[in-house]
């Protein structure tokens, strides 16, 4: 199964009486690498909740999903709350997400967790504690979750924050290898370097859309100027109420 | 098997040497079959408590039934066993408290110290009121706990309890520890976050609720708390944490129902147990600084 597009047809969101999204419609086209781009409280977090059912919003966000149902969405988010000194393994935190039976009992097997790490370069630290890793390490394990199942959307938010040089060359292998095999990732960035290489398109978010193409074309420096730098405009009945 | 069977055996047995002598008090081994049903239950429920940084809360839930018991005196229940009202209180309490939480701007130790104070004060209240009504030293069991006072259908009540908190815990448990790592996570997950939380404040409750008459109103909550703490303290791994916290708790209720009388010490069984608890995760904390001494 290759994965699903996604469309965003003019999706409102209002916290109280702020206005975190005004109208956003795109289309993420399936199978490709899609980036979002924008300044901080641009709204690129907030779409992504309101994507995987989590913020209230208003207008249609629709996964075409090919074939007869949904396949697998994994979600990788910036960071994990937890107790830094938890007795919790790095195997056991991926048996908490990924496993029915309860991972005090131990990995299941079948899972092959150990495939996982080695993906994202972690193998052979699977029984390190979870809250000793490096905030590198930690997004490693993230990313690994992620792969338990095989996802056919990935929702990246800002994934590569904490890697170093190593964990951004295993996030680009990975990312190479979720697209080739058909997976539709929706990504939030700030490095937009890494946006210019990696990504099939690019859309830039800031309230609402300023921007949707291919990144070559759509990262100028004018254009990375304008999002980076205009107060998003406010709409009439903003106007009117100020 | 029935309880009267079970007894009888036990009884028998320490009849014969091979048991401790007081367990030919069927009172006792009333009180020891109720400490083994619900140690595991409290120490493997403990370990979520920890981890989901609910301890002042089941501290909170454990002295709402002293308010329960004297609504339950009020309204007329048996003052040996007032459950429809230790349960119904506390589990309004329970449900009220995790409700306004998820809808005010405080912080959750703020929320509950209100709470908690509003209820002991109205438990306080209430039991001035009925103190014309009852001996005031039966009180001190449901503040304490008393080893004489658990029959048959307290037992019935603990192991309903313990069984449907176990039918549930144990296939939810990663499920009610993920959704405190990452909701959003979580939710990807398919994890009911909001719901699972309703649930689990729900299975905290009833376990509190169900082992106040052994353990106290005042102590019941730190047997959900000390040998988790005390796990946490030594283990490794989630596997060590959750056997460590089951084990602790069961050494902490046996030992603190049967010290007490085998040294025949005039400790109430709930204080004994919390004590025995404590010296658990004294113990855990020298391990802890002995095997840091031995790794530096």
């Amino acid at each position: 199964m290759t994965g699903p597009a996604i469309l965003f047809d003019a999706v409102d969101l209002t916290l109280g009486r702020t206005v975190i999204l005004d109208g956003v419609s795109l289309r993420v086209a399936a199978g490709t690498v899609h980036a979002l781009v924008g300044p901080n409280g641009g709204g690129k977090s907030s779409l992504i909740r309101a994507l995987l059912g989590q913020a209230p919003h208003r207008g249609t966000i629709r996964l075409d999903w090919p074939g007869d149902g949904p396949g697998t969405i994994a979600y990788v988010p910036q960071s994990v709350e937890f107790d830094r000194g938890l007795p919790l393994t790095v195997e056991d935190f991926l048996a908490v997400l990924c496993q029915r039976r309860p991972a005090f009992l131990g990995p299941d097997r079948r899972m092959n967790y150990g495939a996982a790490l080695d993906r994202v370069g972690m193998a052979g630290k699977a029984r390190r504690r979870f809250g000793a890793l490096s905030g590198g390490e930690r997004q490693r394990v993230l990313l690994a979750q992620a792969l338990i199942p095989a996802p056919d959307l990935i929702v990246l938010d800002e994934p590569m924050t904490a890697l170093d040089e190593a964990g951004i060359a295993i996030f680009e292998t990975l990312l190479a290898e979720l697209s080739a095999a058909g997976t539709t990732v929706l990504w939030v960035e700030h490095d937009l370097a890494q946006v210019r290489r990696l990504a099939t398109r690019v859309t830039g978010l800031n309230r609402r859309v300023l921007f949707d193409g291919a990144p070559l074309e759509m990262l100028s420096p004018e254009r990375v100027f304008d999002l980076f730098s205009a107060v998003p405009r406010r709409t009439g009945a903003e106007r009117i109420a100020s | 098997m029935s309880f009267e069977a079970l007894r009888a055996l036990i009884q028998g047995w320490a009849g014969a040497g091979l048991l401790p002598a007081g367990l030919t008090h069927g009172f006792l081994v009333n009180a020891l079959l109720s400490g083994l049903v619900i140690g595991p239950v409290l120490g493997g429920l403990g370990t979520l408590v920890v981890t989901k940084r609910l301890a002042f809360f089941s501290e909170a839930v454990g002295h709402a039934a002293l308010t329960g018991v004297a609504i339950g005196i009020l309204v007329g229940e048996p003052y040996t066993g007032p459950y429809a009202s230790l349960f119904g209180y506390c589990l309004l309490f329970a449900l009220l408290v995790n409700y306004t939480r998820n809808r005010s701007n405080l912080t959750a130790d703020t929320l509950i110290g209100v709470f908690l104070s509003v209820s002991l004060a109205l438990g306080a209240s209430l039991l001035l009121i009925l103190a014309s009504r009852v001996n005031i030293h039966i009180l001190e069991n449901v503040l304490f706990g008393s080893v004489l006072t658990v029959d048959d259908r307290d037992l019935t009540v603990l192991l309903v309890v313990a069984l449907g908190v176990t039918a549930l815990m144990l296939p939810l448990f990663n499920r009610l520890l993920l959704a405190s790592f990452n909701p959003a996570l979580a939710r990807v997950r398919g994890v009911p976050v909001k719901g699972l939380d309703y649930l689990f404040i729900v299975l905290v409750t009833v376990v509190t609720v169900a082992s106040v008459k052994i353990i106290g109103a005042i102590l019941v909550g730190a047997l959900l708390v000390i040998p988790a703490a005390a796990a946490r303290v030594v283990a490794s791994s989630l596997r060590g944490f959750f056997l460590l916290s089951v084990a602790f708790a069961s050494v902490a209720a046996v030992a603190g129902i049967l010290l007490p009388v085998q040294l025949a010490l005039p400790v109430p069984s709930g204080g004994a147990i919390i004590l025995a608890a404590g010296l658990l995760f004294l113990g855990a904390l020298l391990a802890r600084l002995f095997m840091k001494g031995e790794e530096g």
